[in-house]
């Protein structure tokens, strides 16, 4: 006959062959693969502190005739440690799900079974055919202060585990990110960038449960973040954006009045506006062997700017006193 | 009814609401910050759960997305109504037990107690305008149920008060849910027959 035993990583596992009488002449085979007689005590098989890979099906056969005796599918694993659980309502006032996974693998078949209480009230949670560890469950009252108490309970062939949550109404709503996020450059301004978005999908009742939300942008070679809260609307007009520069926005909501922010939105790129360069393609080529400048931090090449007997101080520090004038004006210029 | 006045009467209520909206807000923002005040004060754990106190009127409903306009605003009313009384209440054992200074948290249950009376007044306003063209409703007369129940010890008195605020601040959250639902322009908002659809 053949069945499942499940054995926990480190046990010692004795398996007996069926009926067979313990001096017995037998074959062990795991996998198909002959065991050695080393494991053997009788024709009991003996396997010591056992590990995930000897899992697999063991079959012991009758010495001689090779009847097939006794089978059976050896998993190792472990008892479950204490699962994560986690509640959220996404689509309020509508509802709330729980999710749940377990910190650790098993390597064997857990079963999952949840419970909410709120008050009395033991309420159901359906449990979602995607994804497998998840249920939800329809707000039958709104803005109570009874709290609700979820436990969950993971029980496997070599152990169970549990954990409990409990919350309040308010205190799990946490939307979905803002969806459809786009930012766009202003014509003619080089320092705004316009940034427009969509409620998530999932929140079901914008207008009666109104969200706020919170945008962030910052430079790509910046570090730090400017933030900017809006009570209302789903667009926004940065107006300081350092021109030329690409940017990272992002965005994310709350409920006007309860619960937490939501994730921040997938991030869009976006650059300022800026002006064409008008004169490249046509005088550049004009211009090239003439001194004309294209900085006006450079003295134009083929002027001259002062001879040695125009020379002030003396060493290191020596100054050409016109070109120290030249200078001069211009940083007054550009202060 | 002429469709002048319908519009009025619509504009009248979005303006009230949009009102009371702000009320209930600046109302639950104060009421929170007076409980964490309170239960520090009266040596309580604010988030304890507390048992549902006999006289408070739970803000808890079912079907809440069903009910009609006026069924918000008289259930609003009778609340803010309750709270009053309860807030003089607390204020009242409040000075008992301190004499007459004027404590902190004495000034704030005051300024609370202030801002319920104001808001249980912006409602009646509100009914006012909902049941226009129904005369008779006793909703229109003072409610007087009574004082409400007296807590007997001090321990059960500062546990009232713990649940008297987080209701109230509960009830703040669903007065401006509810005044966002009766300023929506529909006819399933209010009970009383509107104007004739204008496009």
């Amino acid at each position: 006959d053949s069945h499942v035993q499940y054995e926990r990583v480190g046990a010692d596992v004795t398996m007996k062959c069926g009926s067979m009488d313990w001096d017995a002449a037998v074959t062990w085979t795991a996998n198909g693969t002959d065991i050695d007689e080393s494991h053997l005590n009788g024709s009991y098989l003996i396997l010591k502190n056992v590990d995930l890979m000897q899992s697999g099906q063991y079959s012991c056969y009758e010495g001689s005739s090779w009847h097939l005796k006794y089978q059976t599918y050896l998993r190792v694993g472990t008892p479950p440690k204490e699962p994560v659980l986690m509640c959220r309502s996404n689509n309020y006032p509508k509802g709330f799900y729980c999710s749940w996974h377990l910190p650790t693998p098993t390597y064997i078949p857990n079963t999952f079974n949840i419970s909410v209480i709120h008050g009395t009230k033991e309420m159901v949670c359906e449990k979602d055919a995607v994804p497998k560890n998840r249920c939800h469950i329809r707000y039958l009252q709104l803005f109570s202060t009874v709290k609700y108490k979820v436990t969950l309970t993971v029980t496997n062939p070599l152990g169970k585990n549990f954990t409990t949550l409990t919350f309040d109404e308010f205190a799990i709503v946490k939307p979905d990110p803002p969806e459809s996020v786009v930012a766009k450059p202003v014509p003619n301004n080089p320092r705004r960038l316009e940034v427009s978005w969509q409620n998530p999908s999932s929140w079901p009742d914008p207008e009666s449960f109104p969200l706020k939300f919170f945008l962030r942008y910052r430079p790509l070679i910046l570090d730090q973040w400017q933030h900017v809260e809006l009570s209302d609307g789903t667009s926004h007009t940065i107006t300081d954006a350092y021109a030329g520069k690409e940017y990272i926005i992002q965005v994310a909501a709350k409920d006007n009045d309860i619960g937490t922010w939501s994730d921040w939105s997938v991030a869009v790129h976006a650059t300022p506006w800026t002006e064409e360069p008008k004169h490249l393609t046509t005088e550049a080529q004009i211009t090239e062997t003439t001194s004309a400048s294209t900085s006006s931090f450079m003295a134009p090449p083929t002027t001259k700017i002062c001879d040695k007997g125009a020379m002030v101080g003396s060493g290191a520090v020596a100054v050409c006193w016109t070109a120290g004038l030249v200078v001069a004006a211009y940083s007054v210029l550009f202060i | 009814m002429a469709g002048a006045d319908g519009a009025s009467a619509a504009l009248q209520r979005r303006d009230l609401c949009a009102r009371g909206i702000r009320l209930a807000g600046k109302m639950r923002s104060d009421v929170v910050d007076l409980l964490e005040a309170y239960a520090e004060r009266q040596g309580l754990d604010a988030s304890a759960s507390v048992a549902a106190v006999e006289g408070v009127p739970a803000a808890a409903v079912e079907r809440w997305d069903e009910q009609t306009g006026t069924q918000r605003l008289l259930e609003n009313l009778a609340a803010y109504r309750a709270f009053r009384a309860l807030l003089a209440q607390m204020l009242e054992e409040h000075r008992e037990q301190l004499g007459e200074a004027d404590t902190a948290l004495g000034r704030a249950l005051a300024a609370v107690l202030l801002q319920v009376s104001a808001f249980a007044y912006h409602l009646e306003e509100l009914l006012r305008l909902e049941s226009r063209g129904t005369p008779g409703q006793e909703e229109e007369e003072e409610e007087e149920d009574g004082p409400p129940p007296q807590p007997h010890g001090l321990f059960e008195q500062k546990l009232r008060g713990l649940g008297v605020l987080r209701e109230l601040a509960q009830w703040a959250v669903r007065s401006a849910r509810d005044l966002r639902q009766l300023a929506k322009p529909s006819p399933a908002a209010s009970s009383a027959p509107g104007p004739a659809e204008s496009p």
